[in-house]
């Protein structure tokens, strides 16, 4: 009896097994997983440039670069950007950041005022930004391709190879709303299949370059190549802060039973103008 | 005097109603709204100091010269983040706090402005927002 169990249990773990084992060659071809890292994969991060610390914009070349290289806008377009320069400089921007969306790609990389970290892992490189919480970029280096009809997204579905130095990042799958913009108050929705490729690398020590290539062939009349700087920060006052966006659209309060809460702010154009607060 | 004449202007440009507000999330935007070419400076209380992202908001109460009910403005600058590394912390402003404040005001003249500057009228500290020198290894 106890040898009739023995054989029954080898026999049911050997079904097993084989079962185990054929497991991972189906799941290859229909349902790719994430391999775990070995510990070559972790060795191979140290080869790569070192992009610790946090990265700041160059504010100041944003805005020149608005005016020296401004995007090749189609004609329609180029309207609607005329009249947001104008309204902008009337003291009437128009609302491109205001909704608390993440700024999304590429105008991210192009306008932000804020800071970011880049993160090396094997097989991805990560992109946390500061000022709204939804800034993360995740880039895919473990040489996926794109998926065949991925699903839109403000920061778009992203796969990078390393060319010496340099990281190449191509990107698509982005919202038809996410904003090609300029400034904060003048740009546009991209409004559809937007295609954007980016070199990152070292312009010196401390100074990273993002050369983008962005089509957009919905508001664009041919690629736009364009470059925007930051510079290294490695003092800890520099450290990524939490920033929920729309946490600056509520104050401190304290209900009626005594519970700390978040109370609306009332705006008026865009604006703060009343609290409910402390 | 300075200060009177500047808020006696600043009253009578913020008789203008506020209309419409409403409690939109529209926390993030440019600062074009505000007029840079001027700028308003009076003493004032502070009603709390927000600490958020993505910009901070110094809220105001300013009592209106000859009397009345004192009136609330808010004075908006750019994030903790940013003003963390220029020296400022949560606890730099309390509610309480006798201030004098310079700012730029909003164009349509609502009780609003970007914050230039703030001083601590017990300590005489003055804290200014500022993005800081664009280079990199800034200490």
């Amino acid at each position: 009896m106890g040898i009739r169990i023995t054989c029954s249990a080898l026999i049911a773990a050997m079904v097993a097994c084989s079962r185990l084992a054929a497991a991972p060659a189906i799941a290859a071809d229909a349902d790719p997983i994430n391999a775990p890292p070995t510990a070559q994969d972790w060795q191979a991060l140290a080869k790569l440039p070192d992009w610790s610390g946090v990265w700041t914009p160059v504010i100041s070349d944003q805005a020149a670069q608005e005016k020296s290289n401004p995007p090749p806008w189609q004609p329609r377009i180029a309207k609607q950007i005329a009249h947001m320069v104008a309204e902008e400089e009337a003291g009437r921007p128009f609302p491109i950041i205001d909704h608390c969306f993440p700024t999304g790609m590429p105008s991210w990389m192009l306008i932000t005022h804020n800071a970011f970290e880049i993160l090396f892992t094997p097989g991805r490189i990560t992109i946390l930004g500061e000022g709204d919480g939804n800034r993360l970029r995740r880039i895919y280096t473990d040489g996926r391709p794109h998926p065949a009809d991925p699903d839109p997204s403000f920061h778009g579905h992203s796969i990078g190879h390393w060319e010496q130095g340099t990281l190449v990042v191509d990107t698509v799958a982005l919202l038809p709303q996410a904003y090609l913009a300029v400034s904060e108050a003048v740009g546009v929705p991209n409004n559809g299949d937007m295609h954007i490729v980016e070199r990152l690398h070292l312009l010196g020590p401390d100074t990273l370059a993002d050369d983008l290539q962005i089509t957009a062939n919905k508001v664009l009349s041919k690629p736009w190549r364009t470059t925007r700087k930051y510079y290294r920060q490695r003092a800890r006052k520099y450290d990524i802060a939490e920033g929920v966006c729309e946490q600056g659209s509520f104050s401190d309060a304290v209900d009626k039973n005594g519970n700390s809460i978040f109370a609306p702010i009332k705006f008026h154009n865009g604006v703060p103008v009343g609290s409910d607060s402390k | 005097m300075k200060y009177a004449s500047l808020i006696e202007r600043s009253m009578a440009a913020v008789l203008v109603a506020v209309l419409g507000a409403a409690p939109l999330a529209v926390a993030h935007h440019s600062f074009a709204m505000y007029e840079p070419t001027k700028t308003l400076t009076f003493k004032c209380t502070v009603k709390d100091f927000q600490w958020t992202n993505p910009h901070t908001i110094l809220w105001v109460l300013v009592q209106p010269p000859g009397g009345g009910e004192a009136q609330e403005w808010s004075l908006e600058t750019t994030s903790p983040g940013v003003l963390t590394r220029a020296g400022w912390t949560r606890h730099s402003l309390k509610a309480g706090d006798r201030v004098s404040v310079t700012l730029s005001p909003l164009r349509d003249g609502s009780h609003g402005g970007s914050l230039n500057s703030v001083t601590l009228l017990d300590t005489g500290q003055t804290l200014v927002p500022s993005f800081g020198k664009e280079q990199p290894g800034l200490k």
